[in-house]
């Protein structure tokens, strides 16, 4: 086993090197690990490589973080001076055991700004060191500021585009070429985080990250967030007491709701979609434009879509309250699927009160009835269309009322998988809701939440109300 | 929610013995694997070793859960699952498997069988269906000929050990775990205590 000063010298450079090798050798490696080994073992380097994971011996791990922090940190005060392919592989090295270590990061960010290294490697880094740290801040907030660049990239890319309008062939490829690898990006930002949040349950820095990357990448791609929120629904039903990922939920929800409204209160969802891609970024400009490419009938359905829009908002609250009272009632005594429930059911009450206003506001004298007194709702099964009808009364189509009386193919469907159609959420209904938790579940925790949620709903909604 | 691992066991006068087991360990990091499922096989023969006939248990062992049923003609199985996962479906797998064994394999094999010698394949099949509790078998439909209150709940392995017997000197002595894996089990009672590189 190395000891002396010279021998760890040695050492470390030769793992330095085996981990650099073995990275560039098989691009494919998608996790990194310690494997617990406490005595060095023949003369044998400790890298191991098996099915594209990368391991590391447990023994030489004590020798190798102190040397290399030793040595960046010497690098940093000016006193030792590394050459820039010898810093890459040290950071590299050191990121992997270590990925919380900032100043190993933040030198990697000059040598990406001065064109050694690319973002994609760095985020292919990052990935690595997550599949063993799946909570590493430093490592989420540096794939922030690489996505960052890329996105910067982009946008200095379509600049030159309006600028030099003459080239304009080519720089319809190149910016295709773009949107393609932003997509891609999008993509992958998505699955590191999927993966993170299986390795470790309520990871908030990965949810977190997941909804900034939403909110940089995708912004009113209503698309993007209904798949998300489809795509979400199996691992929530298996996660159910994974916070995070229900409070994702709950941002999803909300941005839909924001764009779904913004789109039918606009006259035409065309003009919409014009007038933010001017007010937004070049950036937005893409994604959009990639949207309508990718929906080819969305140019088409875009009137429909307006029309139906607010019965969309509809179907999205009363889908997920159903899924929550599934949830509830298949596995008793989370907290997680009650505060969820809660934060729901305050989006639904502030929504209506919301487009209550704006109704009267703009004169027109059709009231939305959704009241929470009425205790119709309770009974009528007809009413979720009803409200349907003045929703739609509401974006000004009186002609189309009469459709609004057709079965919803959403409802259709729900009878055909046997579940009964379901009211608007209401006080009452989420009373008669609780009573049923309370007549029907001994268990303590779910009784306690049962509770809870009765006093929440009498003391914050029923004041409001 | 997550269900690791589950194996039929068979308890002996003095010692268990592991019968069939299926695992599914693919949220654990590659390199831990082999530990975490020597680990599994240990602790659930130490389970039922420690389980009386014709009891069914609970217990809590950090963030997860194990299951037992043992039957009073001594065989016995066991579940590994994440506190997420219903306690009730684990109690419906473990009967419905230990029903299903004892059919399909002559108890003559019990005491003396192994993983190589029983024939019996459907543990990886329950294993990987039971996943999603949902999908398995109608939930509700086991669940008023359980009674719950009947289940035993340990909240520590330890309180399953002897006067006198500490986990970590079975865990030294055992011969179902390999070196690597007693490492593992050092790094992680480390880890436990104090927050460490790796």
């Amino acid at each position: 086993m190395a000891e002396s000063d010279e021998e760890v010298d040695v050492l470390v450079q030769r793992v330095v090197k085996d981990i650099t090798n073995a990275l560039k050798r098989n691009p494919n490696i998608d996790e990194i690990g310690v494997i617990p080994c406490p005595e060095a073992r023949y003369n044998r380097s400790p890298i191991v490589l098996a099915e594209n994971k990368l391991g590391i011996e447990s023994w030489c791990v004590k020798f190798l973080l102190p040397y290399v922090h030793n040595k960046l940190l010497l690098y940093r005060q000016r006193k030792h001076w590394v050459d820039r392919q010898a810093l890459v592989d040290i950071t590299c090295t050191l990121l992997l055991l270590n990925p919380d270590f900032t100043t190993a990061w933040n030198i990697r960010k000059e040598l990406l700004q001065n064109g050694v290294l690319n973002p994609e490697k760095d985020l292919y880094l990052g990935k690595l060191a997550l599949t063993k740290f799946p909570k590493s801040p430093e490592t989420w907030i540096h794939r922030r500021w690489v996505l960052q660049q890329i996105l910067h990239t982009f946008s200095d890319a379509n600049h030159k585009k309006n600028e030099q309008g003459e080239r304009e062939q080519a720089n319809a490829v190149r910016s295709q070429q773009l949107s393609d690898h932003l997509a891609r990006t999008l993509h992958q930002e998505m699955n590191v985080c999927s993966d993170a949040a299986s390795r470790y349950p309520s990871n908030y820095n990965a949810w977190s990250h997941r909804v900034w990357v939403l909110q940089h990448m995708a912004k009113g791609n209503i698309k993007v967030f209904h798949d998300e929120l489809s795509s979400m629904r199996l691992w929530v039903s298996m996660h159910v007491s994974d916070h995070s990922g229900f409070h994702y939920r709950q941002f999803l929800l909300n941005e839909l709701i924001t764009e779904l409204c913004r789109a039918s209160a606009s006259t035409t969802w065309l003009a919409q979609q014009q007038s933010s891609t001017v007010s937004n970024s070049s950036l937005h400009q893409h994604s959009c434009t990639e949207r309508n490419g990718e929906l080819s009938g969305a140019d088409t359905a875009s009137e429909e879509e307006r029309q139906f829009s607010l019965p969309t908002v509809l179907q999205l609250f009363l889908q997920e309250m159903e899924l929550c009272s599934d949830l509830i009632q298949s596995f008793p005594g989370h907290e997680t699927l009650w505060s969820h429930r809660r934060h729901i059911f305050f989006l639904w009450h502030q929504w209506r009160t919301e487009h209550q206003h704006n109704c009267h506001s703009k004169g027109e004298n059709v009231p939305v009835d959704v009241s929470d007194g009425n205790p119709g709702m309770l009974v009528q099964s007809s009413v979720g269309q009803g409200e349907s009808v003045n929703c739609k009364t509401h974006a000004s189509e009186p002609m189309e009322v009469d459709t609004g009386l057709l079965p919803d193919p959403h409802d259709s469907k729900r009878l055909k998988r046997g579940v009964l159609p379901s009211c608007p959420p209401s006080l009452p209904s989420e009373h008669s809701f609780v009573s049923i938790i309370l007549e029907s579940c001994c268990n303590y925790e779910q009784r306690r939440f049962a509770l809870a949620y009765k006093k929440w709903l009498g003391t914050v909604i029923g004041l409001q109300g | 929610m997550k269900l690791y691992s589950l194996s039929v066991i068979f308890k002996g006068a003095t010692k268990a013995n592991l019968l069939k087991a299926a695992y599914d360990l693919s949220s654990f990091s590659f390199f831990q694997r082999s530990s975490v499922q020597e680990f599994m096989t240990f602790t659930s023969a130490l389970i039922v070793e420690r389980t009386s006939q014709g009891t069914r248990a609970s217990v809590k062992e950090q963030e997860y859960l194990c299951h037992v049923y043992v039957r009073n003609d001594n065989l016995g199985a066991v579940v590994i699952a994440d506190t997420e996962y219903p306690q009730r479906v684990c109690f419906t797998l473990l009967d419905k498997v230990l029903e299903e064994f004892s059919r399909q394999v002559d108890s003559i094999d019990w005491p003396s069988g192994s993983p190589e010698t029983i024939n019996y394949k459907a543990l990886d099949i329950h294993l990987s269906k039971y996943q999603n509790p949902r999908e398995a078998d109608a939930m509700t439909k086991v669940q008023a000929e359980l009674d719950e209150t009947k289940i035993i709940l340990h909240n520590t392995m330890e309180s399953l050990l002897e006067r006198g017997e500490k986990l970590d000197d079975l865990v030294a002595k055992s011969e179902h775990l390999g070196n690597q894996s007693k490492a593992f089990y050092k790094t992680a009672r480390k880890q436990n205590s104090c927050c460490e590189i790796m």
